[in-house]
């Protein structure tokens, strides 16, 4: 969805690479099983790192699969894992009512781009939010949440991240016990850390088309979306703090055989997330790497 | 009890040294200071406490069993509570809120403070302790801030803003590189870390340094 929860590919080996390969590859596959050709646009990295991380201790099944992305060499993709399912399902749900939330907030002509996706997707949403009641309650309430929020131009970066994350959150609520505990807090966490960076990069561009956007209103960023080196230490503090929560909820994580994947994510993968988008070089060194890293 | 050699990840037949090894980095794992005033401590407090356990076992077992033995390696990272002192001028109302924020009963502190009318500097603090337990970092550092300023002379206060200011800490596994979100260097930060949660310790007549590098 956002690509800033993602393993420093340098830093994998080549079989954790193949595995997370199997696990996006997975995902994809499960989406299209599950919800049909038109769900496989959804598949994003938050979700895979999702799925590893909910993944039950032991062997994984994989099977080797072709996809029009990758027609001619078979690649070895998880499959027939509950973790890939409800993974799938909650990309469905969040993925149709960010697109529902584009075609409010877009113009013409992109609005209708936006509809026109929700259309295709509507069957599928409603699938999906079957399967998962308590995250699509979630999801919609804490969007409309978010939207209310814009409209007033709140100025509080953390009431404004608190209702991504509280989606985010609402995955781990769905896991029983402790488990959930410990999941739910990690996930708030994560889901703050990928709003601000969000919040963050996009400054600029929000700042010139006018948009909300909560560190807007929070700080004193120039007209060109420049924020001063006060203002981004306080944002990054924040971040930190943040992201020691989250490493402190996954230390209390059960291993799998996805760990060294997740560490990677969580801590190489963020702070380079993180360096990219205050230097400025997400936009375009991310996005390339981005497209690369998986293909 | 588990059996003490899988908590600690580590076969019977490992030696000594293997064990203390397994032992010490589990217990860096889990310290205290990862989950300072944190909703999760309660579990980190009880792997502690698991671990501390099975590293007595096996050295008791083999101390008996005529093995070379840890050698008198203690296991007592002691798991502090992080409850919030009581300042003396405290009203009986920020007592009661202070219990509710460590039983982890946010919304209901929440809503007491909001009830109160007139805010002085602990009216920040405990809204900022509300904030910081919500994982609303930046408004908890903005209400910290405030009462510090209110009350320059409140140690309490103080640490707060300093532990917010420098950003805290967390496990990080041997050899996971050296970023952090603040663009700085980890191990650089781990060390101005240790020397500050050392002297909150030493505050409340306890030693951190020692208890990591002595042991």
């Amino acid at each position: 969805m956002y690509g800033y929860v993602r393993p420093v590919k340098g830093e994998l080996k080549v079989s954790e690479f193949e595995r997370f390969r199997g696990v996006y590859c997975g995902l994809c596959h499960e989406l299209a099983r599950r919800y049909g050709f038109a769900a496989r646009f959804l598949v994003n990295y938050d979700f895979t790192f999702l799925a590893m991380l909910l993944a039950q201790p032991g062997p994984a099944v994989t099977c080797p699969r072709r996809c029009p992305a990758h027609p001619l060499k078979k690649t070895e993709c998880l499959s027939g894992c509950d973790s890939l399912s409800m993974a799938a399902d909650m990309t469905v749900i969040l993925g149709w009512w960010k697109l529902a939330d584009g075609g409010e907030d877009k113009s013409f002509p992109a609005s209708w781009g936006y509809k026109a996706a929700c259309g295709i997707l509507k069957s599928a949403y409603k699938k999906a939010a079957g399967r998962q009641p308590v995250f699509a309650a979630a999801t919609e309430q804490n969007l409309k949440a978010l939207q209310a929020l814009e409209k007033a131009n709140c100025p509080s970066m953390d009431e404004a991240a608190d209702k991504f994350a509280l989606i985010l959150r609402a995955a781990g609520t769905a896991i029983d016990g402790e488990k959930g505990r410990v999941l739910s807090e990690l996930l708030y966490h994560l889901g703050r850390i990928i709003y601000i960076l969000d919040a963050a990069d996009d400054l600029a561009e929000d700042i010139k088309t006018d948009s909300y956007n909560s560190l807007r209103y929070r700080f004193r960023p120039t007209e060109e979306g420049k924020l001063s080196e006060e203002d981004q230490r306080t944002i990054r503090v924040s971040l930190q703090h943040s992201h020691n929560a989250l490493a402190g909820a996954y230390a209390l994580m059960g291993d799998n055989i996805y760990s060294s994947i997740l560490s990677n994510t969580i801590y190489l993968g963020l702070p380079a997330a993180t360096q990219a988008v205050f230097s400025g070089t997400w936009k375009t060194n991310g996005r390339i790497q981005r497209e690369r890293s998986i293909s | 009890m588990n059996d003490p050699y899988s908590v600690l990840g580590v076969s019977p037949s490992a030696s000594d040294d293997e064990v203390k090894k397994a032992y010490r980095d589990l217990a860096r794992k889990y310290h205290p200071d990862n989950y300072h005033d944190n909703p999760l401590a309660d579990l980190a407090s009880e792997k502690m406490k698991e671990i501390n356990e099975a590293y007595d076992a096996i050295t008791k077992s083999r101390e008996q069993g005529g093995s070379s033995g840890a050698g008198g390696y203690g296991y007592g990272y002691a798991y502090q509570s992080q409850a919030r002192q009581q300042s003396t001028g405290s009203n009986a109302q920020y007592v009661q809120i202070r219990n509710l924020i460590n039983a982890n009963n946010l919304a209901q502190a929440e809503a007491m403070l909001n009830a109160i009318p007139t805010h002085d500097a602990e009216w920040y603090y405990l809204m900022g302790s509300v904030c910081w337990r919500k994982g609303w970092m930046d408004q908890a550092g903005q209400y910290f801030r405030t009462a510090s300023t209110m009350e320059p002379g409140n140690v309490e206060y103080r640490n707060a803003v300093q532990y917010m200011n420098q950003g805290g800490q967390a496990y990080r596994p041997a050899g996971a590189g050296m970023g952090d979100m603040m663009g700085g260097d980890a191990a650089c930060n781990l060390c101005q870390n240790l020397i500050c949660a050392d002297c909150c310790c030493e505050m409340f007549g306890g030693n951190l340094i020692p208890c990591i590098g002595c042991r």
